[in-house]
C-alpha cells in the first residue's frame, strides 16, 4: 500500500528541488569541511611566509596575492592568536562595536574567518550582520531584463521599480548585442521617475567596462572572482588582471564591485577538496586585496548548488557575513531562483532581510520571472506586495515601498516615452506609440509586441561605432523635452568627476547627494541605535493598498 | 519535464562509490549506452582553411565517458541533429575533441580559431552550448544556451543551422532563448556532478584531437 | 527609500557624533572623513582634466555644447584626495586601488583595454608584459602598475599561465 501522506508530501514544491549529500573529496560540502586548511599565519620581515598551512614556496596564485595585498599585517599575528570562537563571540556582541571587529577581522586569513564563521548559528549571524553592515542604511537592488531584450518595456519596468524604492538598477542581455540599448533604457527609464537611480549592464568585463567608459552605466557589479586557481583561469582572468580592471574603472570615475559566491568552484569542477565557504572566503580575500570597495556575493548564481547540501543556505549568510567583516559593500544576492518552494524561499531572504544588508537584494527581479534573464530570481515583480507585506508584518526597512497603480502606470509612460523621444533623436529603429502603450500597461513580455531584432542589433552596434556617449543622451533627451530626465542623466555622469561614490557601499539620493559607508557609518550597538525607522519612513511602509480604514468600515 | 531517473540513479551511485573510497566503474557501461555513435581520435586538429566549415568542439567527456545530456538526450542524437543543421545550410560539419578544458566558452572558443570559417560550436557533455567566433572575448558569444536542460533536439538542430548561417557571413535571427527559473532548482546541483566527472577528464595542456564520427 | 529619510539618517549621524568630529583638514594636510563628500564640503578642491571648476559643470552647459566627454572625467588629484579621505576611515586597499587607478587616467580608453585583456592568463610572454609595464612606466609615468604588471608576469612565469602554457 501506498501512504497517502507520502503521496501528499511528494507532491509538495520542496519535492520538486535537486538535494544531494554531501561529498567532501569533490567539494560538496558547504562549511567545516574536514578538507579546509587549518588557520596559520607567518610574517618574516614584513612578508607572509606562510598562510593556512602552506609556505610561500608552495603558494598558488590565490595565496600569493592573498599574502601581498589583502590582510593588515600590524596586528596580524596578535588577532591570528585569538580563539575563533573569542571572535564568534565579538562578531555578535551588541557591547563590541563595529570598528573593533573589523580591526580584528580585517587582519586574520581566510581559514580564520572561516573558521570564526563556523562557530556561530544564523540568528548569531543576523545579529552580527546588523552591526557590520559598511551603511548604516540598508538597501535594494533590483534586476530589469526580459526574454525579448524589448528596451521599451525596460524602460518602463524600471521606471516603475525606481518609483518602488530601488536604488540600484541592474540588467544583461539575452543576446550580448542587444546591451547598448538595454543599458541605455534602464538608465534612462529608472532615472525618469527617481533621479540618482544607479543602473548597469551585466557582460563579458571588457564590454562592461567599455558600457562604463561611454556613460551608457553608473556602475559595474558583474566582475567575477572564484577561489581556486583553476577555476579563475576558466574565468579568463587572475587576480592581477581583475585588480587591474578594477583600477581602470576607478579611473573613469566609476563605481564597480566584484562578483562571487559559494558553490562557483564546485559547479566550474575544481574545487581542490575544500568547502564552499572556505573558498568564497578566498574570493572575498582576493576582491578586498584588489582595493574594491564591496562584494555581490550570496552563492548568486550558483545558489542551486550550496542549497542542495545540507546547511547551505546557513554558508550563504556567513558568505555575506565575511564580506562585511572585510569591510566590503555587500550586496547580498537573494537574487537568483533557487528552489520550487515559496517557504524556502522567504526562509533563505528572512537572513538578509532581517538583519539588513547594503543591498538586500542583488536583485529583485522587478520583472515576472519569465522575464527574467539572470534565470530568474528569488524575488518577482509579482511578489511585490508580498514584500511589502512582510515588511509592515515584521516593521523592517527592505528598501521598498507600495505604490499606487495610477503612479506606477504614470511612471511606467514616462519611462517609455523617454526612450521613445531618445531613440528618435539619435536616429535608432522607431519605436511606436503602440509599443509606449504596451509597456505602460503591461505586464511582462508577453503583453509586448515583437521588433524587428535584426534591425535592432545592427543599429546598436552602429550606435557604439559612431560614438554616441552619455553627453549625446543628456542632449537628445533635453531636445525632445525630457529636460528633467537629462538633468539626471547629467547627474550620473557628473559623479565621475568627484568620485565621491566610488566608496564603499555608496548610493545616491534623488538630488545626487551621496551616502556611504565614510558619511554613514553603522553605529549599532544594540536596540534603538544604528538603523531606527524613521516615523515618516514607517508611514510610508505600513501603508499598502489593501489596509481599509476601520472609521470607513 | 522529468528528470531521467536512470541517470541519476548513475550519478547517485557513483557517488556513493567514490565515497566509500570504492574505484568509479570502467568504461565498461559506457560502451552500451554510447552505443549509437563512435568516435575515433585521428591525431592532433589542424588549422581549418575551408571557409565551408563550421566546427564542433566536443568537451572531454562527451559520448565517451558521459553518453547523454543532463535531461538524458543521447549524445549521438544531439550530434546528430547539430551536424544536419550545419549540412542542410550547405556547409561542411568538423568535429574535435577538446581536453585542456571543461568550459563550454573556452571549447568552443578553442575550435573557433581551428575554424577555417572562424565559427564554431562548443558542447558540453551535460548539453550546455554555444556558438563562437574567432574574433571575439573568450567569454563573450554569438549565441549561448546555458540552461541545458531546455535544450531540445529541435534547437540543438536550429543552432547548427545558426552556426553555418553566420560562418556565411549572414546575421541570422537567434535561436530563441529558452528560459525556465525553474531548471535551477531542479537541476543545478546535479549539473555540477556532472561538470565534476567532465572536468575529470581535462587533460592539462593537451591539444585539441580531430574526431572521426561514426554513428552505428 | 526616499531622500528625506535618507538626509534624516544622516543629520541623526553627524548629530550623534558632533562630540568626536574631526575638524576639516587644514591646508595642506591630507583630507579625512570630514571632507566627505568631497564634492559637498570641499567642491573648490575639485576640477575637470580640462580646468573646469567641479561646481560650474551644470546641465546647461553640456546641452550648449560647451561642456563635452572629455571634460566629465575625474582627475589624478581627485582621485588622490579620495585616497586620503579612504585612508582616514582605515580603507587602505582601496587607498591603494585609487592610487593606481590615479595613474591610468593618462591611458587612453583603447589602450586601457587591451592591457587589462594582455594580463588575462595565457596572452602574453613574459617579455612582453615586461614591455607593458615599461610601457606604463615610460608613456604614462604609471610606476605603481607597472611594478604590478612585472609582478602579475612573475608569477604566471611560476605558475605557467603565460602564452603557450595553456
Amino acid at each position: 500500500m501506498k501512504s497517502k501522506r507520502f503521496e501528499a508530501l511528494a507532491a509538495r514544491p520542496v519535492n520538486q528541488d535537486g538535494f544531494v549529500k554531501e561529498w567532501p573529496e569533490v567539494g560538496l560540502i558547504a562549511m567545516n569541511s574536514p578538507g579546509d586548511p587549518v588557520p596559520s599565519l607567518v610574517i618574516k620581515d614584513g612578508v607572509v611566509v606562510e598562510l593556512d598551512g602552506k609556505a610561500r614556496k608552495d603558494f598558488d596564485m590565490l595565496d600569493l596575492f592573498i599574502a601581498n595585498y589583502a590582510i593588515r599585517l600590524e596586528k596580524a599575528e596578535e588577532y591570528m592568536k585569538m580563539d575563533s570562537l573569542e571572535i564568534a563571540r565579538m562578531l555578535c556582541d551588541i557591547n563590541v562595536g563595529r570598528a573593533q571587529v573589523v580591526d580584528v577581522t580585517t587582519s586574520i586569513t581566510p581559514a580564520k574567518i572561516t573558521e570564526v564563521l563556523g562557530k556561530m548559528t544564523v540568528l548569531e549571524m543576523m545579529m552580527s550582520m546588523t552591526k557590520m553592515r559598511a551603511r548604516e542604511i540598508p538597501s535594494n537592488q533590483c534586476h530589469v531584463t526580459n526574454v525579448k531584450d524589448n528596451m521599451v518595456q525596460i524602460a518602463a519596468d524600471s521606471a516603475e521599480a525606481a518609483l518602488r524604492g530601488f536604488d540600484e538598477q541592474e540588467t544583461t542581455v539575452g543576446i550580448v548585442r542587444y546591451a547598448p540599448f538595454n543599458a541605455l533604457a534602464i538608465m534612462v527609464g529608472s532615472n525618469s521617475a527617481r533621479p540618482g537611480v544607479l543602473t548597469q549592464c551585466a557582460v563579458e568585463e571588457a564590454t562592461e567596462l567599455n558600457l562604463g567608459m561611454r556613460g551608457y552605466t553608473a556602475y559595474a557589479e558583474t566582475i567575477s572572482v572564484y577561489g581556486t586557481e583553476q577555476v579563475f583561469m576558466d574565468g579568463d582572468d587572475t587576480p592581477w588582471s581583475k585588480a587591474f580592471l578594477a583600477s581602470c574603472y576607478a579611473s573613469r570615475g566609476l563605481k564597480m564591485r566584484f562578483t562571487s559566491g559559494t558553490g562557483s568552484e564546485v559547479q566550474m569542477g575544481y574545487s581542490e577538496g575544500k568547502s564552499m565557504l572556505y573558498l568564497e572566503s578566498r574570493c572575498l580575500y582576493v576582491t578586498k586585496g584588489a582595493g574594491v570597495q564591496g562584494t555581490q556575493n550570496g552563492s548568486v548564481s550558483c545558489i542551486g548548488v550550496p542549497a542542495g547540501v545540507p546547511g547551505g543556505i546557513r554558508a550563504v549568510l556567513a558568505e555575506n557575513l565575511i564580506g562585511a567583516c572585510l569591510d566590503l559593500e555587500v550586496a547580498s544576492s537573494n537574487d537568483q531562483t533557487f528552489t520550487h518552494s515559496d517557504l524556502r524561499r522567504v526562509a533563505r531572504s528572512l537572513m538578509q532581510m532581517v538583519p539588513g544588508t547594503d543591498f538586500i537584494c542583488s536583485g529583485y527581479g522587478a520583472v515576472p520571472n519569465y522575464d527574467n534573464m539572470f534565470a530568474g530570481s528569488n524575488w518577482d515583480a509579482e511578489d511585490f506586495d508580498d514584500w511589502n507585506v512582510i515588511q509592515r508584518d515584521l516593521k523592517i526597512d527592505g528598501g521598498l515601498n507600495p505604490v499606487t497603480e495610477d503612479a506606477a502606470v504614470a511612471a511606467r509612460a514616462k519611462g517609455a516615452r523617454a526612450i521613445q523621444a531618445i531613440f528618435r533623436e539619435l536616429g535608432l529603429p522607431e519605436i511606436t506609440d503602440a509599443e509606449v502603450e504596451a509597456a505602460t500597461y503591461a505586464n511582462g513580455s508577453k503583453d509586448m509586441p515583437d521588433r524587428d531584432v535584426v534591425a535592432d542589433l545592427k543599429a546598436a552596434e552602429d550606435m557604439v561605432a559612431r560614438g554616441v556617449t552619455g553627453v549625446d543622451f543628456v542632449k537628445a533627451l533635453d531636445r525632445a523635452g525630457f529636460g528633467d530626465v537629462a538633468a539626471s542623466i547629467f547627474g550620473l555622469l557628473k559623479q565621475r568627476v568627484s568620485g565621491d561614490y566610488l566608496h564603499t557601499s555608496a548610493i545616491l539620493t534623488a538630488d545626487f547627494k551621496v551616502i556611504s559607508a565614510v558619511n554613514c557609518k553603522n553605529h549599532y550597538t544594540g536596540p534603538q541605535t544604528g538603523y531606527v525607522i524613521s516615523d515618516e519612513r514607517w508611514e510610508q511602509i505600513k501603508n499598502i493598498p489593501a489596509e481599509i480604514d476601520p472609521a470607513n468600515y | 519535464m522529468a528528470i531521467n531517473e536512470q541517470m541519476l540513479k548513475s550519478i547517485i551511485e557513483d557517488v556513493l562509490k567514490e565515497m566509500t573510497g570504492a574505484t568509479a566503474a570502467p568504461v565498461a557501461s559506457k560502451a552500451a549506452a554510447a552505443g549509437k555513435v563512435k568516435l575515433t581520435a585521428i591525431g592532433d586538429a589542424k588549422q581549418g582553411t575551408a571557409s565551408d566549415e563550421v566546427i564542433i568542439a566536443l568537451a572531454p567527456a562527451f559520448a565517451e565517458s558521459q553518453t547523454e545530456t543532463i535531461t538524458g538526450i543521447p549524445h549521438d542524437k544531439v550530434l546528430k541533429e547539430l551536424i544536419a543543421g550545419i549540412e542542410e545550410e550547405g556547409m561542411k560539419a568538423r568535429v574535435v575533441k577538446i581536453y585542456r578544458t571543461s568550459d563550454v566558452a573556452f571549447c568552443g572558443h578553442d575550435a573557433a580559431q581551428l575554424s577555417g570559417s572562424g565559427i564554431a560550436i562548443g558542447i558540453q557533455s551535460k548539453g550546455t552550448c554555444l556558438i563562437h567566433q574567432k574574433d571575439l572575448f573568450p567569454l563573450s558569444n554569438l549565441e549561448l544556451f546555458s540552461q541545458a536542460p531546455l535544450i531540445d533536439l529541435e534547437t540543438y538542430r536550429a543552432i547548427g543551422k545558426n552556426a553555418a548561417k553566420y560562418a556565411k557571413g549572414e546575421s541570422p535571427n537567434p535561436v530563441p532563448v529558452k528560459n525556465d527559473q525553474m531548471a535551477r532548482p531542479k537541476y543545478q546541483a546535479f549539473a555540477a556532478l556532472l561538470h565534476i566527472k567532465e572536468t575529470q577528464h581535462v587533460v592539462q595542456g593537451k591539444k585539441p584531437v580531430e574526431q572521426q564520427v561514426a554513428f552505428i | 527609500m526616499t531622500q528625506e529619510q535618507m538626509l534624516e539618517q544622516i543629520v541623526k549621524q553627524v548629530m550623534s557624533s558632533m562630540g568626536t568630529v574631526t575638524a576639516s583638514a587644514s591646508a595642506g594636510g591630507a583630507l579625512t572623513d570630514a571632507d566627505y563628500p568631497i564634492g559637498e564640503k570641499r567642491p573648490e578642491l575639485l576640477k575637470t582634466p580640462t580646468g573646469i571648476a567641479f561646481s560650474d559643470l551644470t546641465v546647461e552647459k553640456m546641452i550648449s555644447g560647451e561642456l563635452k566627454s572629455e571634460d566629465m572625467r575625474i582627475t589624478p588629484e581627485t582621485l588622490e584626495l579620495q585616497a586620503q579621505v579612504a585612508e582616514s576611515v582605515k580603507r587602505g586597499a582601496f587607498a591603494r586601488n585609487l592610487r593606481r587607478a590615479a595613474e591610468l587616467i593618462a591611458v587612453p580608453d583603447a589602450r586601457l583595454l587591451e592591457i587589462y585583456n594582455l594580463l588575462r592568463p595565457y596572452r602574453c610572454t613574459k617579455a612582453e608584459l615586461y614591455a607593458i609595464a615599461d610601457e606604463l612606466q615610460n608613456k604614462y609615468g604609471a610606476t605603481i602598475n607597472a611594478a604590478f604588471v612585472k609582478e602579475a608576469a612573475d608569477v604566471y612565469e611560476v605558475r605557467k599561465r603565460l602564452k603557450g602554457d595553456n
